[in-house]
């Protein structure tokens, strides 16, 4: 998060890192425009489950507050979990 | 413009629908009153059709209104932004050592905590916290505070209270954003303690300004259950919602409460007392 100016990007890592058994193989690339982001998030697959969460239960929360962040820099955000 | 609509349907589920698209509300802006369940009947004898209520909610941070609102009175005044410079203790009301209505037991036991406990899960919290914060470059104050020991469980838990100009944000349309704030806050503190974490995130007293709102729906339900001696069913709600309505109710002389249903349809139905 040290090197990333990103607030979106940053809070995306900083959470899925928080949430998984292999922070190491968590990868976020940022692709999109500047004004409609789209992150891309990679984990390991065995993390997957935790990510997702019942139902998505975890991935929405983790989007709702990745956009809070993403409209603070004035911009609309996707997160997709790439497998 | 009427403040409730009636809607009939075939199903509890149908009519709510009808109400909806009526009112142009989404589901979230209503509170649903079931006045019939209705029946499919036997072989389509017998068939009664569901009857409920819509009411429209006015959101408690108005900035977030998704869809335009009807126009009309707002019965939920929001009261002024409560600003804590100290950490506030809520109190719950004193147990009656025995009380005959029924209320189901919401919360999982747990082992009693200690204080120590509770000091490293605030502290975790409040690291996580800042952290999110930072991240979404949001500057607010966190102050934290221990509740009277729960009445249900019996644990005190923490409370952690986020207040600062513009969090209407952290709240959400209808607290969305703070259920899920409160959400991966618990998850990320549950996985870095390796036990599971229960702190309570306010924004800007949203929670004890919906608790008011809910102490209030929960009175006019029960008048009008009184008058019409037949249940009520609210809407459906989460665990800590449908707690504020048993707990408002449990001393009423004239009706106890139950919840019902499974998941996130699980709701209070409100009975008068024979």
């Amino acid at each position: 998060m040290a090197e990333d100016t990103s607030g979106s990007k940053a809070l995306l890592e900083y959470i899925v890192k928080s949430v998984v058994d292999n922070p190491d193989e968590v990868q976020v690339t940022e692709a999109g425009y500047a004004r409609e982001k789209i992150l891309q998030l990679q984990v390991a697959a065995s993390d997957m489950g935790r990510v997702i969460g019942k139902g998505g239960r975890v991935i929405n929360a983790i989007r709702a507050l990745v956009q809070v962040a993403a409209a603070k820099e004035g911009a609309q955000v996707t997160v997709e979990i790439l497998e | 413009m009427s403040r409730e609509i009636e809607v009939r349907g075939q199903t509890v589920d149908n009519a709510i629908e009808i109400g909806l698209t009526k009112l142009g509300l989404n589901r979230s802006d209503v509170i649903v009153d079931v006045i019939d369940e209705g029946s499919r009947g036997i072989l389509g004898l017998g068939a009664r059709e569901a009857v409920v209520r819509l009411l429209p909610m006015t959101p408690a941070v108005p900035e977030q209104k998704a869809e335009p609102a009807p126009a009309r009175p707002t019965p939920v005044k929001p009261t002024p932004a409560k600003v804590a410079p100290t950490p506030t203790k809520i109190v719950t009301p004193p147990v009656p050592p025995q009380t005959p209505v029924i209320v189901q037991q919401e919360e999982t036991a747990v082992t009693p905590i200690t204080s120590e406990e509770l000091a490293l899960e605030r502290d975790t919290a409040v690291a996580i916290l800042q952290t999110i914060l930072d991240h979404m470059q949001i500057e607010a104050d966190i102050h934290t505070a221990v509740t009277e020991p729960d009445d249900m469980t019996g644990q005190p838990i923490n409370l952690i209270e986020i207040t600062g100009p513009d969090l209407g944000v952290l709240i959400g349309p209808r607290g969305d954003t703070l259920v899920s704030l409160q959400y991966m806050a618990r998850l990320i503190a549950s996985h870095q303690l390796k036990n599971k974490a229960n702190f309570v995130i306010d924004v800007e007293g949203y929670r004890e300004r919906r608790k008011q709102a809910l102490a209030r729906l929960a009175e006019r339900m029960a008048s009008k259950v009184i008058k019409q001696q037949r249940p009520v069913s609210l809407e459906p709600m989460p665990a800590n919602e449908r707690r504020v309505i048993h707990m408002i109710l449990r001393d009423h002389a004239a009706v106890y409460t139950q919840s019902t249903g499974e998941g996130s349809q699980r709701r209070v139905r409100i009975h008068p007392k024979r």
